[in-house]
């Protein structure tokens, strides 16, 4: 890990409203989870299964949120190299584009951990101290929820990021991002097979919990196909960004 | 007529007909895909099939799809040196912004016209409903013709402002997030916000949300003023803040 370039990625955050995204991301997520259990007319804080009413707003609340908000992270660290020509000026002082694509996954994807995390353990948080649930919390399918929303953040990042730095005109980035939300929304109603095929299906397929007669119930989690994903996205990744070191500038 | 034809010129090179026709026809087809993935008929005939494409469509978006189109709009004056010819150029600052922003509306009723037949072609052929849509749909979609002019003036105001293409999208999102909820708790006044007088336009007659179901004379006058009010003021903003603008170096 080129650990100077990644630190030039911090630096050149400076000006891009990333903690603004950042803090948008975490508060809508927030918002929807909570909507999800005063919303509903069943909830009770004593109930058995209570945390699920907030696994289900997470499980609305991810889809609906982060995957333009993630485009428009990736759309916005990449589109400084397409304005400035930063893809030539870092290639003269030795950093190839796949390297430069490499640090900023790094850089965002570290973001996009704490942005994922904190809106877990925010949530958390909540739904002890201010919802007041009772019944202890399902720490194991809780963890195991973050982490598979943060693989799939991670890969729809990953994904950004590529599109972004291959095509100059951010409108087919954002584009793709609008049509991910879409598809994560809709997902839900799919076929799980027709879920496996777009990375942003697998929001869908990661539902933590859902409403189902009457009252929230947990699902289990496809833990196989979110780290199929990873290995697939990872070796796709590190494919095109060799790619890009051996491409001009 | 001048600034408009000018705009309209660079319209044919441009990347927007893509988003002005996928968009709509993208969001009817997810709509229907869920429908026929549960194996069943729309419920209600024709209202099903304009709910369930209509009012997802109407949340988030058409605000960015709205966004996206300000943002390709400005995108050519933002690059080389453009914006300084721009400043430079004998046009008043009202012309720059009465035809960009007659643009993006133009691009977003055009946009309101394939929903439209998308829903059509939709019922019939995935569905094979009987009849024809009800007039009060065709109506509706009238109505959100002018109700999202205004959406159309501030994008193309926060497009003018903001050089990065991806900040408006966000922007719009968040916006069309809050008044949402505004709309949701039924705040009065939420329509005095050009995304909550959009999203409300489209949930007309469905009876979700906010929405009784029924629409009445006093809903549509209280629309058409509202955008009318929203439209000139945000044009004379934006052309204040125009005014205030200069070359850039």
């Amino acid at each position: 890990m080129n650990t100077r370039a990644v630190s030039n990625e911090f630096a050149k955050m400076r000006h891009l409203r990333v903690g603004l995204v950042a803090v948008v991301m975490v508060v809508a997520v927030l918002g929807l989870s909570l909507y999800t259990v005063v919303s509903s007319p069943t909830f009770s804080p004593e109930a058995p299964g209570a945390w699920n009413g907030l696994l289900a707003g997470m499980s609305l609340g991810i889809p609906l949120v982060f995957p333009l908000l993630l485009a428009v992270l990736a759309s916005r660290q990449i589109d400084i190299e397409h304005q400035g020509n930063g893809w030539l000026l870092q290639a003269t002082s030795g950093l190839t584009p796949g390297g430069m694509c490499r640090a900023k996954f790094i850089a965002l994807g570290l973001i996009v951990t704490a942005i994922t995390i904190g809106t877990s353990l925010l949530v958390l948080a909540t739904g002890k101290l201010l919802v007041g649930i009772i019944p202890p919390v399902p720490f194991v399918h809780w963890a195991g929820f973050t982490g598979c929303m943060l693989a799939v953040n991670l890969v729809v990042l990953a994904g950004h990021i590529l599109v972004s730095a291959k095509i100059d005109n951010q409108l087919v980035a954002l584009g793709i991002g609008i049509l991910g939300t879409i598809l994560a929304v809709f997902s839900q109603g799919l076929p799980a097979v027709a879920a496996h095929l777009t990375p942003w299906g697998y929001y869908a397929l990661a539902m933590a919990a859902d409403y189902r007669g009457s009252g929230f119930v947990a699902l289990p989690l496809p833990y196989p196909s979110i780290a199929a994903l990873a290995v697939v996205a990872s070796v796709v990744f590190t494919i095109i960004t060799y790619r890009f070191d051996h491409q001009e500038a | 007529m001048g600034a408009l034809n000018a705009e309209l010129i660079k319209l044919k090179r441009g990347l927007a007909w893509p988003v002005v026709v996928l968009l709509p026809i993208v969001l009817v087809l997810a709509g229907a895909a869920t429908q026929l993935a549960r194996g069943g008929q729309p419920e209600n005939g024709w209202h099903t099939v304009w709910v369930q494409s209509v009012v997802f469509y109407g949340l988030f978006p058409l605000a960015i799809g709205v966004a996206i189109l300000g943002s390709l709009v400005w995108r050519a004056e933002h690059r080389g040196s453009n914006w300084n010819a721009l400043m430079s150029g004998p046009t008043s600052s009202l012309r720059i912004v009465i035809a960009k922003a007659a643009v993006v509306a133009g691009l977003t009723a055009i946009m309101q016209i394939i929903l439209l037949v998308s829903v059509v072609a939709i019922g019939k052929l995935a569905f094979g409903l009987p009849g024809m849509l009800p007039g009060q749909y065709v109506g509706i979609t009238g109505l959100l013709v002018v109700a999202t002019i205004p959406v159309a003036a501030v994008q193309s105001a926060l497009s003018m402002v903001l050089r990065s293409f991806a900040a408006p999208i966000a922007v719009a999102l968040v916006a069309a997030g809050i008044s949402l909820a505004l709309l949701m708790i039924e705040v009065p006044g939420a329509i005095a916000s050009p995304y909550g007088l959009a999203t409300r336009t489209t949930q007309l007659g469905t009876g979700m949300f906010a929405d009784t179901g029924t629409i009445t004379g006093g809903d549509v006058v209280a629309i058409l003023i509202a955008a009318a009010i929203l439209a000139v003021a945000l044009v004379t903003v934006t052309t204040w803040i125009l005014e205030r603008r200069d070359t850039r170096i």
